[in-house]
C-alpha cells in the first residue's frame, strides 16, 4: 500500500492503513458481533426445526386468537421500529439532532411495547402450565424448552436493544456520542428485528393448531 | 471515510411496506394448510428474503463497499451449511443410543 492511500491515525504521528471495508471500526466490531449473534440463533433454530420436524406428535397449541394475532401485532410492531431507527440514522447523519432523539424515543418506545406484548403471552402460557420442562398438552415436553429458549433470547436482545438506544440517545443528546455511535446501534436494532423475521414463522406459525 | 449514498425514506417505506406483505404471506400460507416440511421450507425463504432486505436496505449492506459483503455473508452462510450438516449426525446418533437400549439386556 503506498502512502497515498495511508491516513494520519489518532495517535500523534502514527500512520494508520485505511479500512479495507470504509467503515469505522466500531461498525466493523458490531458486524462481527451480528455474525457471531446469528450463528447462535441459527443453531437454536436448527435444533429446533429438527427436532420440529422429526416429531410427528409435536405440540401445536397456538390459536389464531389469541396468540398468532398477538404474534402479528408484535411483529408490525417491531418492523415499525426499524423504520424509525432508519429515520434516526438519517436524521443524525444529516444534522437534525432534535428530529433523530424523536425518532429514537419512538424506536425506544416500540421496543417496550414489543417486551411488553412478549410478557403477556409468556405469563399467559405459564398460567396455562407451561414450563420449560412441562407440557400441560401431554405432547413432547421439548416444546417448552426450545419455545421459552428461543423467544427468551430474543427477547434478551430487545430488552437490551432498548436499554442501550437509551444510553446511546442521552449520549447523543450531550454532545458525547456522534451520528456514527447512532448508525452502529441501529445496526444492533435492525438485526434483533431480522432474527425475529425466522422466529416468528418458525416458532409460532409453525406450531398453530 | 467517504460519505456513502442513503436510500433515502421513500425507500424505507417502500421496504417496510414489503416486509409487512410478506408477514402477510406468511400467515396466509401457514391456514393452507400445507404438509410440515413443505411448509417448514416456503416459510424458511420467505424469512430468507424479509432477512435480505433488512439486510440490503434497513442495515446498509447494499451502500457498503463489496468487500464488507463478501467477507461477512459468505462465512455465515458457511456456518449455517455446516449446522444443517452436522444436525442430522446427532439424531443418528441418539437413533444409535436407543437402538443399543433395545437390545441391551
Amino acid at each position: 500500500m503506498g502512502e497515498a492511500a495511508m491516513t494520519v491515525g489518532a495517535r500523534p504521528g502514527a500512520l494508520v492503513e485505511e479500512s479495507p471495508y470504509g467503515i469505522p471500526s466500531r461498525k466493523l466490531g458490531m458486524w462481527l458481533f451480528i455474525l457471531a449473534d446469528a450463528a447462535t440463533f441459527g443453531a437454536m433454530l436448527f435444533a429446533y426445526g429438527y427436532l420440529r420436524v422429526a416429531n410427528p406428535d409435536w405440540t401445536r397449541p397456538f390459536a389464531f386468537w389469541p396468540t398468532i394475532a398477538n404474534g402479528i401485532a408484535m411483529t408490525v410492531v417491531l418492523l415499525t421500529s426499524s423504520l424509525t431507527m432508519v429515520a434516526a440514522v438519517a436524521a443524525a447523519q444529516a444534522g437534525r439532532q432534535p428530529a433523530s432523539l424523536r425518532w429514537l424515543g419512538v424506536t425506544m418506545g416500540l421496543g417496550a411495547l414489543f417486551a411488553a406484548l412478549h410478557l403477556r403471552e409468556w405469563i399467559a402460557m405459564i398460567g396455562a402450565g407451561w414450563r420449560l420442562f412441562r407440557n400441560p398438552m401431554g405432547g413432547p415436553v421439548l416444546f417448552g424448552a426450545t419455545f421459552f429458549g428461543i423467544t427468551g433470547l430474543h427477547l434478551l436482545h430487545v430488552i437490551t436493544g432498548v436499554v442501550v438506544i437509551g444510553v446511546i440517545a442521552l449520549g447523543f443528546r450531550r454532545g458525547r456520542f456522534d451520528a456514527g455511535h447512532v448508525e452502529t446501534t441501529g445496526l444492533y436494532w435492525h438485526f434483533v428485528d431480522l432474527v425475529w423475521m425466522f422466529v416468528f414463522p418458525l416458532v409460532y406459525l409453525l406450531n398453530v393448531r | 471515510m467517504e460519505p456513502r449514498p442513503s436510500p433515502g425514506m421513500k425507500m424505507y417505506v417502500t421496504v417496510w411496506i414489503g416486509l409487512l406483505l410478506i408477514v402477510g404471506a406468511e400467515v396466509a400460507l401457514t391456514y393452507a394448510r400445507f404438509p410440515v416440511g413443505r411448509l417448514l421450507a416456503l416459510l424458511l425463504v420467505l424469512a430468507v428474503v424479509e432477512a435480505g432486505l433488512g439486510l440490503l436496505y434497513f442495515m446498509h449492506l447494499r451502500y457498503e463497499r463489496p468487500s464488507l459483503f463478501w467477507s461477512l455473508i459468505p462465512a455465515l452462510v458457511v456456518v449455517l451449511i455446516l449446522m444443517d450438516h452436522f444436525w442430522p449426525d446427532a439424531l443418528r446418533l441418539m437413533h444409535q443410543r436407543l437402538g443399543a437400549g433395545v437390545g441391551a439386556p
